[in-house]
């Protein structure tokens, strides 16, 4: 071995960002992109349609689904936080209250497209706004589809007790992308409901 | 999950390395993704089969990381592989105790660029206005030109550009300024890189070359320009410019490059070097 | 838990072999695929532009009809970028960057196959469409929109069948694989460097992957949500891209070079890296201005990411939006100034050894500038007016690719083809190689450059004779069979050289990145023991060790 060993002097601690994390940054960084795109559309789009329905004719502001999917944003930190710590009952509790709020949020957002769809008879077809407006919520709704699935895993795994605190890690990059996906929901509540409204 | 871990120097070799398990999953959920998109092509049925095998690989997937990623093991040799260099000899050039150079060993301060600019400028604006005296009996020709470069707007007669214009003077000086500043400080950078005869390069070649490029493409770029453009006396104040600035950058004083890096010199600790060589090695 | 040790020496029967290809998370293996995926496609798009080359030879050609012209000059563009020169990049990377960095595998080694293979079906959909473009019963029609798919040509009236479709989706899918290939390529650099690896002594082409990756993440996003519109559209009636009810246009065109122009900095970005690690090796020197290098090509990520609209000053902008993409576009110039200048000031003063590797890296530089001159010229919104859409564009962007990108791919080819065989590619044919690729070269796309003078528009299928292009065209069309010629002695060279090449060993070019510290082909582990680095040339410090680098960095 001889001269092929360099060394370095002992106590330089050799730590580098986990790659978990890493990847889960990058991927926000895409998809964030994407929603770009269809936000820049919706915008450039909003009062373009020539024929109504139009966005306040038909839209009702979702606040309690708003509401429910943000704090499930607090609750999803405090589980993480709780199993980071240990505390395994406490995380399972918060975690799938967490569940349950995004479940409220998706079911509330399929009762507005049912209505929608057929109380209104207002399609992805009927005009450009249908058109941006399905496919912004879409996307959106898709992603908060993406991220239960990927809790409810977690859940049954938490109570079957086979989610302990070594997995917290895991469980962090999970957080991370429904934070991601919360605070998406921030730009298109304010771009569909406030702005385009 | 950081890679501390795996980074261990001291690791012996000739141990059995932990590689994670070859699994077909990631290509069944890929093919699963192509059929599903196969399927919004012809028929929705082979949409379903895609998504299913999707599922499929999803879950092969999920076994395969949870809840401990599959690894295998494999034998690795007993000696790691030597490092040997064949040639020994390298060649450095060394300086006054600095044991490798960089280079050029001087160079021209910037302020010797500046100079031979604004020297070649002046030299350049008597060639050109020489020029507009003699041929059109009016000094403000060539300066009306080069302001025309960017600021004109319509076809003029000859008798138009031969006046004066405040506007076209202002543009004209800024533009002649600051390009021979530009290029003064390239000679400055360059004439010390040049092997030999930096005047014949920067005072004839370099003219001829530019004048040359200008002349074979202006009558494409801007065909009016080209009109009341004479070639000789454009390339006559081209090279009045380039002998006088590259004379005037020769004549500067030359100063040593600088040999150590950046960081060093602004004093930040730069690990490496600072502290791993012991003071008595760091260059000071 | 599957654990098994592997016998070298047993043999398999072809099956096994099979299987272990496609089921390997092998960095090296996934890499390899990647590159021999892009170099079947990289023949498929040479065939294609062969074809269009008899077709254009001469006026009013009836060797093709108009068709399959416009078929196949959208295939050759759509395989080309998606199919020929990301792979190739990305298959490059695979292999190299784990091994440059001194990890044993990708930070995902899973995601990795993943990745592979989705752009691998991407391309084989793509091409099923010759087969089955208007759905499996009624025979095959490939897309003909062109590789940049302007609305309204993609709606529905304008593009019936599925011939669309079969662009769209194979695009979505691989796009989905290349994003998954970068946020594989970005952690792997950020979280998996060995010990003493830090950013600043990271090879530049690790640095360039990096940066590639993150265009990636950002351009290729773009172009899935612009695809995902157009499937609305196509599929479920939407509007997006139609005028009748609303939609623009034009808003494709911005969607789509927002991820079109970055894309282009994609493909030449690794490009770069190649250069840098082969350039300094040849000429016994290290690289001049690392930290320089790496400033301007995230300078130049940067840019790129605000000139998309220079594609557009014939669609119409304010003069404001012009003014602003003609700047953004010309600084472009200063970073990648400042790339070409650092290449030669490391050649100068250099004991430059004219090795293929380096000679392709000098046929690049030299091209590469010639691409960048054209590029600036193209940048000014008046002389664009007057060229856009033209051959001149066509041998501009050419000039890039092929003189750029694919001289530097040989490049590495060259230089990295006795890391992966352990066997040397054959100097003699890659000096035939060489010259014979740059001739055909600079026939096909410096003689390109008149007839887009000239006013030859590009995409057209024939020409009327006594318009001043016929000599150029026939000029261009005889440099292809230099080309061809030039691409059928490298392949010759590729399968002989892996069975009778001269046995390179460990490191043949006396390099210094950590590729060259472990055995040729790289053992599944890359490294017995892993390194530990103190410096940017951690083998010239073992080499060396009492003259070492990290004296001076």
């Amino acid at each position: 071995m001889g001269a092929n060993v360099v060394t370095i002097p002992a106590g330089d601690s050799w730590q580098l960002p986990s790659r978990g994390r890493t990847g889960m940054i990058s991927l926000i960084v895409a998809e964030s992109a994407i929603f770009t795109i269809f936000v820049a559309a919706y915008v450039f789009y909003i009062g373009k349609s020539p024929d109504g329905p139009t966005p306040k004719q038909i839209l009702h502001v979702p606040i309690f689904a708003t509401i429910c999917l943000l704090s499930s944003s607090l609750t999803m930190h405090a589980a993480a936080d709780s199993l980071r710590r240990g505390k395994t009952a406490a995380f399972r509790l918060l975690w799938i209250l967490t569940l349950l709020l995004g479940l409220i949020f998706i079911i509330s957002t399929a009762r507005e497209w049912h209505r929608l769809i057929y109380g209104q008879g207002f399609t992805i077809e009927t005009n450009l706004f249908g058109t941006t407006y399905y496919s912004l919520v879409g996307l959106h709704a898709s992603h908060v589809i993406a991220g239960l699935a990927g809790l409810t895993i977690v859940a049954i795994l938490g109570v079957l007790g086979k989610v302990r605190s070594e997995h917290s890690e895991r469980c962090d990059i999970l957080a991370l992308y429904w934070h991601f996906v919360d605070a998406v929901w921030i730009v298109v509540f304010s771009v569909v409901y406030v702005i385009g409204r | 999950m950081s890679s501390t871990r795996d980074c261990d120097p001291t690791a012996p070799a000739g141990r059995r390395f932990t590689l994670p398990s070859p699994t077909l999953w990631p290509g069944v959920l890929a093919l699963g993704f192509a059929l599903a998109a196969a399927g919004l092509l012809s028929s929705k049925l082979l949409s379903l089969g895609g998504l299913a095998l999707g599922v499929i690989g999803c879950i092969g997937w999920f076994f395969q990381v949870l809840p401990k990623e599959k690894h295998r093991a494999v034998e690795g040799p007993a000696e790691p592989a030597v490092i040997a260099v064949s040639r020994r000899r390298v060649s450095r050039i060394e300086v006054e105790g600095v044991h490798r150079a960089r280079l050029p060993l001087e160079i021209y301060p910037i302020s010797a660029g500046i100079k031979g600019g604004l020297a070649g400028a002046v030299a350049m604006a008597a060639a050109a206005m020489l020029y507009g005296a003699v041929a059109h009996r009016s000094v403000w020709y060539p300066i009306n030109l080069l302001g025309a470069v960017v600021y004109a707007q319509t076809q003029v007669s000859t008798r138009q550009i031969s006046a004066f214009h405040i506007e076209l003077l202002l543009v004209a000086t800024v533009l002649h300024i600051t390009t021979s500043i530009l290029v003064g400080l390239l000679y400055g950078a360059i004439l010390p890189m040049l092997p030999r005869r930096p005047i014949l390069v920067g005072g004839l070649f370099a003219p001829l070359a530019w004048t040359g490029l200008l002349y074979s493409v202006l009558d494409i770029i801007d065909p009016l320009l080209n009109q009341k453009i004479s070639w000789p006396w454009f390339l006559a104040s081209q090279v009045a410019f380039g002998l006088v600035a590259g004379l005037v950058v020769v004549r500067q004083a030359r100063v040593p490059t600088w040999q150590y890096p950046l960081a060093l010199r602004a004093g930040v600790e730069t690990p490496g070097v600072m502290r791993e060589t012991g003071r008595e090695n760091s260059p000071s | 838990m599957a654990s098994e040790s592997i016998a070298l020496t047993v043999h398999r029967s072809p099956l096994q072999v099979v299987y272990e290809w496609m089921a390997t998370v092998d960095h090296k293996k996934i890499g390899l695929m990647y590159i021999v995926y892009a170099l079947l496609f990289l023949v498929i798009m040479g065939i294609e532009a062969i074809l269009m080359r008899i077709q254009l030879a001469h006026s009013n050609s009836t060797f093709l009809s108009p068709q399959v012209f416009n078929r196949l000059f959208t295939m050759h563009g759509t395989t080309g970028v998606f199919f020929v020169a990301m792979p190739i990049l990305f298959g490059f990377a695979n292999y190299l960057v784990p091994l440059m960095i001194g990890a044993r595998d990708m930070a995902f080694p899973r995601l990795n196959a993943f990745s592979f293979w989705m752009t691998a079906f991407g391309g084989l959909l793509l091409y099923a469409s010759f087969f089955a473009g208007k759905g499996f019963s009624q025979g095959g029609i490939a897309p003909d929109v062109g590789w940049f798919a302007y609305a309204p040509l993609t709606a529905p009236a304008f593009s019936p069948g599925h011939s669309t479709d079969y662009w769209t989706l194979s695009l979505l899918i691989a796009g989905v694989g290349s994003i998954g290939g970068a946020v594989n390529f970005i952690a792997t650099i950020i979280s998996m460097r060995c010990r003493g690896m830090t950013l600043s002594r990271m090879p530049l082409m690790a640095w360039m992957s990096l940066v590639m990756s993150s265009l990636v993440l950002v351009t290729i996003s773009p172009l899935t949500a612009a695809q995902l519109m157009l499937m609305v559209d196509r599929y479920m009636g939407g509007h997006f891209f139609d005028t009748t009810a609303g939609g623009s246009v034009v808003i494709w065109i911005h969607f789509f070079w927002i991820f079109g122009h970055p894309e282009v900095y994609v493909l030449i970005i690794p490009c770069f890296g190649f250069i840098s690690e082969i350039v300094p090796v040849f000429s016994r020197k290290a690289m001049f201005g690392y930290p320089a290098m790496v400033a301007a090509s995230v300078g130049i990520g940067f840019v790129s990411l605000g000139v998309w609209a220079h594609h557009m000053f014939t669609v119409g902008m304010p003069s404001y939006g012009n003014a602003f993409f003609v700047l953004t576009t010309m600084v472009v110039a200063v970073p990648t100034g400042i790339k070409i200048f650092n290449w030669l000031a490391t050649m100068w003063g250099g004991k430059i050894v004219f090795a293929t590797p380096m000679i392709f890296c000098i046929g690049f530089l030299f091209q590469f500038l010639i691409a960048g001159l054209t590029g600036i010229m193209l940048a000014t919104a008046p002389f664009d007016w007057q060229l856009a859409n033209s051959y001149f564009v066509v041998a501009h962007f050419h000039y890039v690719i092929v003189g750029g990108i694919l001289f530097s791919i040989f490049a590495a080819f060259y230089y990295w083809y006795p890391k992966i065989t352990g066997r040397m590619l054959s100097e003699m044919l890659g000096k035939w190689h060489f010259w014979i690729f740059l001739i055909g070269f600079h026939l096909t796309f410096d003689f390109m450059h008149v007839p887009g003078l000239l006013g030859m528009p590009r995409r057209i299928y024939t020409y009327e004779a006594g318009r001043g292009w016929e000599t150029w065209n026939m000029i261009s069309s005889i440099g292809v069979i230099f080309q061809a010629a030039g691409i059928l002695i490298f392949v010759y060279n590729m399968i002989q050289s892996y069975f009778r090449g001269t046995i390179a060993g460990n490191d043949p070019w006396d390099a210094w990145t950590l590729e060259w510290s472990t055995t040729s082909p790289p053992p599944e582990y890359d490294f017995a023991t892993l390194p530990v680095v103190r410096s940017r040339r951690p083998l010239w410090d073992l080499k060396h060790p009492d003259d070492p680098d990290w004296k001076y960095e």
